[in-house]
């Protein structure tokens, strides 16, 4: 229900005729609920496989910077519902193999045993596993290198370049 | 909004009935050539009603998300799956996107016909399509306005390029036009503000296509509508030097980018002459059968659906190209049973457009030790090059190009975990990617047409306007000679692993849209006089989009600017003159 409110107040937004001063406020994220395609274990086991795909190192992983809920939101959001089932399906397929391989749930697993299986997936010959391996990692790496925090400290964005220079450098 | 209460509150107080809704002028439109109409009236002391069908926008004030950073957009600028479903026509557009979506028209708020696929793309709001465009400013020259009297289509042109060259110099001194002066009797120069930079490739690219051609064809940096320089006259519009940020579809903060919004509106607001009136939808222009002139316009409040009359010696017809055929068409009198000014029964024909349906990319192994830093609001040019002085290929006119190079570092995405951490910020550079599209000239023809559904209404109870236009074997021809050119052009250069693409768009994607209420010598074959006036109706002027007789290569808004400022000094003269 809270999915589906988000999307009529924002598809009101955007099919207005209306002046809206306020309009800005609309869109920022505490306005707009989270995703709520997936459960609590489904939610679980997509930011554990999301931390073994870009873990913590010297600088934050993908789930510490928030990439699960993006990677649950556009899946909600833009994707097709056979996406949807894609990742729901996955997720489950992940588990069970955990439980199968290792005897415990895929969130439990070291991280080490936990890319161990997202790779056997994503190299087996299940098309739909590897289809849902393919799915989420692109979209680890579009949320992990949008993030505010790869943006700001890593590739460090510039909404305000104020020049072009056409030929310089690539040592500068 | 109290800035337009103000105004409109000291036009008309104490005055009521029908006097309380005169103006010396009106002008329907608020986008990128009712804004210069409106500017130009009010200047000369007309009191100005600008109508606009979309809600207000103010400059800077109703920009949210001017200054977003890109992951505070939710869906990182992709548009939920809902809304790309319910919006197919505008969700083809470029710029339709997280950050811009509000200021497109979704495509149930004016539905059309489409008796051949058109998208049409609108923008209704105040400032209209001028928040949107791609600034590209390039004058046309006297090859372009010469071109359906040399070549025998539709009708000959009524002014020269001479006739419009000043008018070029005073809109691109107030808009801030960027440029290289590059002495081509194809493309003239203007005035300019201090151009952007090709990049090395770019440079390389011009350099081996004028060896090449001898001369004959030229890459160039585009002109276009951002201040790089900026002058009194743009300080004294509150805008500020471009920043570069090439994010301008969301508004831009600075003004570093020409839009009514941030430049003609306010100026003209300034005057105390401006009435503007959001939220206007344009019914119908009134012919009185006595004055035998037009009095007024029929709107109707996109909110409430009510129906008022407002009145005015002049007309200034700036709806966009489409709905001013649409308003024309809908502007029925017993004197004018086909639509205003439609003795000649070409209102609604001889529509065209710019095609761009084809495009080239390819890498380039040079400058390996070279990179761009920044961004650059801008692209390469190409003007139109095939036959210009005369007729040299199997197919009429030709086509201009967009050409850019740019060099990224690329990522290895293929590891996992820590491998896949590194991989993506390895800094690699590559090849430089290069790339071209072709904007080509179509030829207007009396088969591609608009007009009214006779039953179908939009939400405002009009009219729908019924599209009819397609490309013909002229585009067809046109697009695969500049595929085979471009790669002559590209192999010449030593590009390697070119792409050729047709991409067969529909027709009005290109959002250059032209034709319908065409200028020219004879009321007979044509809507408008060389004064942008209809020929039966001389107090109605049409200088948006709709007046083009034919439609060359250049991107069109500077073309527009320059006529509506032009018949506008020249309605202000024949008022003087008492002749309207």
């Amino acid at each position: 229900m809270q999915r589906r409110e988000a999307i009529r107040t924002l598809s009101g937004i955007m099919g207005a005729m209306v002046a809206l001063p306020a309009w800005a406020e609309k869109w920022s994220v505490e306005k707009i609920a989270g995703p709520t395609l997936l459960d609590k274990g489904q939610k679980m086991i997509l930011t554990s496989m999301v931390d073994a795909i870009i873990p913590k190192t010297d600088t934050p992983g993908a789930a510490e910077l928030g990439v699960s809920r993006f990677v649950e939101l556009m899946i909600q959001d833009c994707f097709e519902t056979s996406s949807q089932d894609l990742l729901k399906k996955g997720l489950s397929n992940l588990d069970s193999a955990a439980r199968t391989q290792f005897g415990k749930g895929f969130s439990r697993l070291r991280s080490s045993e936990q890319l161990q299986l997202i790779k056997s997936f994503a190299q087996g010959s299940v098309q739909p596993d590897r289809d849902f391996v393919n799915l989420v990692k692109n979209l680890v790496i579009q949320g992990y290198t949008s993030s505010e925090y790869v943006m700001t400290h890593i590739t460090r964005y510039e909404l305000v370049p104020a020049r072009y220079h056409g030929c310089v450098s690539i040592e500068s | 909004m109290s800035n337009k209460a103000q105004t409109y509150e000291s036009i008309n107080f104490s005055i009521n009935g029908k006097d309380k809704n005169t103006y010396d002028a009106i002008v329907i439109g608020s986008g990128i050539s009712g804004g210069w109409s409106a500017k130009e009236l009010t200047e000369k002391g007309l009191k100005t009603l600008l109508l606009e069908r979309g809600r207000n926008v103010e400059h800077i004030k109703d920009y949210p998300t001017t200054n977003m950073m890109p992951w505070e957009f939710e869906h990182r600028e992709r548009l939920p799956l809902e809304i790309v479903k319910e919006n197919p026509i505008v969700s083809k557009c470029y710029n339709f996107k997280e950050s811009s979506a509000h200021f497109f028209v979704k495509d149930k708020e004016h539905p059309y016909v489409q008796e051949k696929p058109f998208d049409w793309i609108r923008g209704y709001q105040v400032g209209g399509k001028s928040l949107l465009w791609a600034r590209q400013t390039q004058r046309w020259s006297k090859y372009d306005f010469e071109g359906p009297a040399r070549d025998g289509f539709a009708v000959e042109w009524p002014i020269t390029y001479d006739d419009i060259a000043p008018w070029y110099s005073h809109v691109e001194k107030f808009a801030g036009i960027s440029g290289n002066k590059d002495g081509l009797d194809i493309l003239p120069d203007g005035e300019f503000l201090p151009p952007h930079e090709l990049n090395c490739v770019e440079r390389y690219f011009s350099q081996k296509v004028a060896e090449r051609y001898k001369g004959n064809r030229h890459v160039i940096i585009g002109r276009c509508a951002h201040i790089t320089e900026p002058q009194p006259i743009h300080l004294q519009q509150g805008r500020a030097k471009c920043q570069h940020r090439v994010i301008c579809e969301r508004g831009c903060p600075f003004g570093g980018y020409f839009a009514s919004n941030s430049s003609t509106i306010p100026w003209a607001m300034q005057t105390g002459n401006l009435t503007l009136m959001p939220d206007s939808v344009v019914h119908s222009i009134i012919y009185d059968e006595q004055k035998r002139k037009a009095v007024g316009v029929r709107v109707i409040n996109a909110q409430t659906l009510t129906a008022t009359e407002y009145f005015a010696k002049v007309i200034f017809v700036n709806a966009s190209a489409l709905n001013t055929n649409l308003i024309l068409l809908n502007s029925i009198s017993n004197r004018f049973p086909n639509g205003l000014g439609n003795d000649s029964g070409v209102l609604g024909k001889y529509v065209a457009f710019h095609n761009y349906r084809a495009g080239i990319s390819g890498q380039f192994e040079g400058y390996l030790d070279k990179r761009t830093d920044g961004r650059r609001p801008n692209s390469g040019y190409i003007p139109r090059f095939r036959n210009v002085a005369k007729q040299e290929t199997d197919f009429l006119r030709g086509y201009a190009a967009g050409f850019s190079a740019g060099r990224s570092t690329s990522s290895d995405r293929s590891g996992w975990g820590e491998d896949l951490k590194k991989g993506l910020f390895q800094n690699k550079y590559g090849n430089w990617y290069v790339g071209s599209h072709m904007m080509g000239e179509t030829i207007p023809k009396e088969t591609n047409y608009v007009a009214l559904d006779p039953e179908l209404k939009d939400p405002f109870g009009i009219p729908q306007l019924r599209i009819n236009v397609a490309y013909d074997d002229n585009d067809d021809k046109m697009v695969k000679d500049y595929l085979e050119q471009m790669t002559e052009m590209f192999e010449m250069a030593g590009f390697t692993n070119i792409r050729t693409r047709d991409d067969r768009r529909n027709p009005g994607l290109d959002i250059h849209e032209m034709g319908g209420v065409r200028m020219g010598k004879d009321p007979k074959t044509s809507m408008l006089n060389k004064w942008n006036q209809i020929h039966s109706v001389p107090n109605v002027f049409v200088t948006d989009g709709a007046c083009m007789t034919s439609t060359a290569t250049q991107n069109p808004s500077l073309t527009y600017m320059a006529f509506s400022a032009r018949a506008a000094n020249y309605a202000v003269e024949e008022l003087k003159r008492k002749n309207l």
